[in-house]
């Protein structure tokens, strides 16, 4: 049989189509009326109520929720938009049951795209929605336990269609669960005559996330008053220089040299900024270099100006200082150890 | 506080081992109010509808909040649903305050000790699992929990009558938050 049916990849919400049974007009509503609320359940119509909030007179309409008389109170023109439906058919039901008898044959196994599908299917998925979940989470208990959170949704899940179920068959919740669990679980020797299962929700597609750029973000250097300084090696050009060469050595040299590091210029360390790529600073790294440089502003104003070395020059010169003298790679890692004696000894303070 | 009442004969002791079950499962007070008569008339081909025998069972003494559990022999069917008609272990008025439970489809008790105590596993399992009903709690699909469908083909012949973290916790949270 099919699996978990894939979210619905370029129509957007407004083209798909409604599900069985959704209000889409207040005046539609009547006292007495039962409706299944998305996520909370099957509810009946109290009937049109006017309440004033912060100095609003709004129409609402006034329900009750079955299961513990809870007061649900909808803006009439939310009706439309909050999902609200009219409990699933008999025959809708019955398509229902086929589903949750039929094999599943692969579970979503990634639970980040499982958890959120499976959270749209309980809001926008309709009765057959929520029996996806449950099917679903089911067929994946059966391979592995569900972590605490999926655990939760799955019991969720199974208490709205219970309370669905048991609406729209006229029955009670506790048969209710014993008629579900009888299809997803018929004892052994049951077999069903199963139609073919009714045809999967659609979900909304959701736009990939992207990562937000600000165009400025990495001029912050503008702003920090650097020219007033004099200083003016640490330009962006300046700093990628210097970058592309002590990555270019590094590259040369072998792991040890590579991986020296704490006098390299990290922010050399990408290609593409090795590649001229302009360089970006994260604002957090601008401001420490925007504290770090106030004092010196402050100073600016006594004696003259001296010319603060540009740090990241630093590292090509004594890379090339290193290559130029020969001396093996590993001397500087060994003189690290011996700096060290009190951590061999196991914690020994003389 | 759970509250016993057998609608057919029960051997004490074992009435004594469920009782100690499920005082120990559900951390509430549980006693015996003693034997009730089947109520006359509704058996249809010698069993009976489980909703129907739930609501004619005698009125028991008790306070809010307590739980009854019924327990008998008479075999009990289920209403039909679009996939037919589940076997019937018990049933249970969810969230309410009923239970019933039959033994008709319980394993037979056997005279050795080793059978006796296996029934009376099994016994206090079933009653873990009607009485959970009261306590909200679902079917779960933990084969090692007692909220476990009891036709599952998943089950083992011996099943534990403890709840898991889960329905254990859900359940306590219930309870917790009753009214007495």
């Amino acid at each position: 049989m099919r699996g978990q049916p894939p979210r619905h990849p370029d129509d957007p919400k407004a083209e798909l189509s409604e599900l069985e049974g959704t209000i889409a007009d207040a005046s539609a509503l009547k006292p007495g009326d039962r409706l299944v609320y998305p996520a909370q359940g099957v509810c009946v119509v109290v009937g049109p109520e006017t309440q004033e909030i912060a100095g609003h007179r709004l129409e609402m309409v006034r329900m009750r929720r079955e299961e513990d008389g809870a007061a649900v109170l909808v803006p009439r023109g939310k009706v439309a938009s909050v999902g609200l439906r009219r409990v699933a058919s008999a025959e809708l039901m019955e398509g229902v049951f086929h589903y949750l008898a039929a094999d599943l044959a692969d579970p979503e196994l990634n639970w980040k795209i499982r958890h959120r599908d499976n959270a749209d299917r309980m809001v926008a998925g309709g009765v057959l929605g929520i029996a996806e979940v449950v099917k679903g989470l089911h067929a994946l208990s059966r391979l592995r336990p569900l972590p605490t959170k999926e655990r939760g949704q799955f019991d969720n899940a199974r208490h709205l269609l219970v309370a669905e179920v048991a609406a729209s068959l006229g029955v009670s919740p506790g048969l209710a669960e014993d008629l579900i669990d009888f299809a997803l679980m018929p004892p052994a020797g049951t077999r069903f005559k199963l139609k073919p299962p009714p045809k999967p929700i659609l979900l909304p597609s959701r736009p990939p996330r992207r990562r937000l750029v600000v165009d400025d973000e990495g001029d912050g250097l503008d702003d920090l008053g650097l020219d007033e300084l004099g200083i003016e090696g640490l330009g962006e050009e300046a700093a990628v220089e210097g970058g592309a060469e002590a990555t270019g050595d590094a590259a040369e040299g072998d792991g040890a040299d590579a991986s020296e590091g704490v006098e390299a210029p990290v922010t050399g360390a990408s290609p593409a900024q090795a590649s001229g790529a302009p360089l970006k600073l994260v604002p957090a790294l601008a401001a420490a270099v925007k504290a770090a440089v106030k004092p010196a502003a402050a100073a600016k104003k006594g004696p003259a100006p001296k010319k603060a070395p540009a740090r990241p020059a630093k590292a090509p010169a004594k890379a090339a200082a290193k290559k130029a003298s020969g001396k093996p790679a590993g001397k500087p890692a060994t003189k690290k150890k011996t700096a060290k004696p009190s951590a061999t000894k196991g914690g020994k303070k003389k | 506080m759970i509250r016993i009442a057998t609608l057919s004969p029960l051997d004490p002791t074992d009435t004594v081992a469920l009782v100690k079950t499920l005082r120990a499962i559900f951390g509430l007070g549980t006693e015996h109010v003693g034997d009730l008569p089947l109520p006359r008339g509704g058996a249809k081909d010698g069993s009976w509808d489980a909703e129907e025998l739930l609501a004619a069972a005698g009125p028991v003494r008790g306070v809010a909040d307590d739980k009854l559990l019924f327990i008998t022999a008479a075999p009990l069917t289920l209403a039909a649903g679009p996939l037919g008609a589940p076997p019937s272990w018990g049933f249970a008025r969810y969230g309410g305050d009923r239970a019933l439970l039959t033994l008709d489809q319980m394993p037979a008790r056997g005279v050795t000790e080793a059978s006796i105590e296996a029934w009376r596993r099994r016994l206090a399992r079933e009653a873990v699992h009607v009485i959970g009903h009261l306590w909200d709690l679902h079917h779960c699909y933990d084969v090692r929990c007692a909220m476990h469908p009891s036709w599952s083909p998943h089950l083992g012949p011996a099943p534990d009558s403890s709840l898991c973290t889960f329905c254990r916790e859900k359940s306590e949270r219930k309870i917790r938050l009753a009214k007495s």
